[in-house]
């Protein structure tokens, strides 16, 4: 799970997203991390996170 | 996850931010009672070990990782760039993340080059096959 420059090499295969959406998906998935409320996130939950930012298909199914 | 490990599990995460590194089992309580606690919380992902060390208490990590996320003041190092993003996200600050020659500044939760891009190579299904290689 890397950074790249745009154009720049990367390695064959995975999935590919702007450095935009991966702040929005870091947000969304890390941001009650410290919440003093926490709970642990479902499979449910994190897959309608990844549902809800366009992250869809079989790379992004959690099971 | 029941009241007592999430109690245990909230209080490493609390100690971790506080202390700007992972704390020791001694730190949280009895180290036998604690590390039995994290044994089980590992097991549920909610943080990961190496041995009886914390190792991730996502999205921070414990080790030295290429990158670097300088965030409430503090720097902190990611798992990987989603985690390095996601450390700004748990503190609810901006920050600035480095990664080799690349250094980017997150305010308002917005990343301020938007040229770059984010490579995941493993299937979110595999993702915890093996979390450190993820």
């Amino acid at each position: 799970m890397n950074l790249f420059r745009s154009g720049e090499p990367r390695p064959e295969g995975g999935e590919t997203i702007t450095v935009t959406a991966l702040c929005d998906l870091a947000h969304a998935w890390w941001g009650d991390r410290l919440a003093p409320d926490w709970r642990p996130h479902t499979r449910e939950q994190n897959q309608a996170i990844l549902d809800r930012l366009g992250l869809t298909g079989n790379f992004w199914r959690l099971s | 996850m029941d009241d007592k490990d999430l109690e245990l599990r909230n209080l490493t995460y609390r100690r971790f931010v506080a202390l700007g590194r992972a704390p020791e089992p001694e730190e949280l309580g009895p180290r036998d009672e604690v590390l039995a606690g994290w044994r089980r919380l590992h097991e549920a992902h909610a943080l990961v070990l190496d041995g009886d060390a914390i190792r991730m208490a996502n999205p921070f990590s414990a080790v030295a990782t290429p990158y670097r996320v300088l965030a409430g003041e503090r720097w902190w190092y990611g798992n990987c760039a989603w985690d390095a993003f996601g450390i700004c996200a748990a503190l609810d600050v901006d920050g600035r993340i480095e990664y080799r020659d690349v250094a980017v500044e997150v305010r308002d939760r917005r990343p301020d080059d938007e040229s770059l891009v984010f490579h995941c190579l493993v299937p979110a299904a595999q993702w915890w096959d093996d979390i450190v290689y993820t």
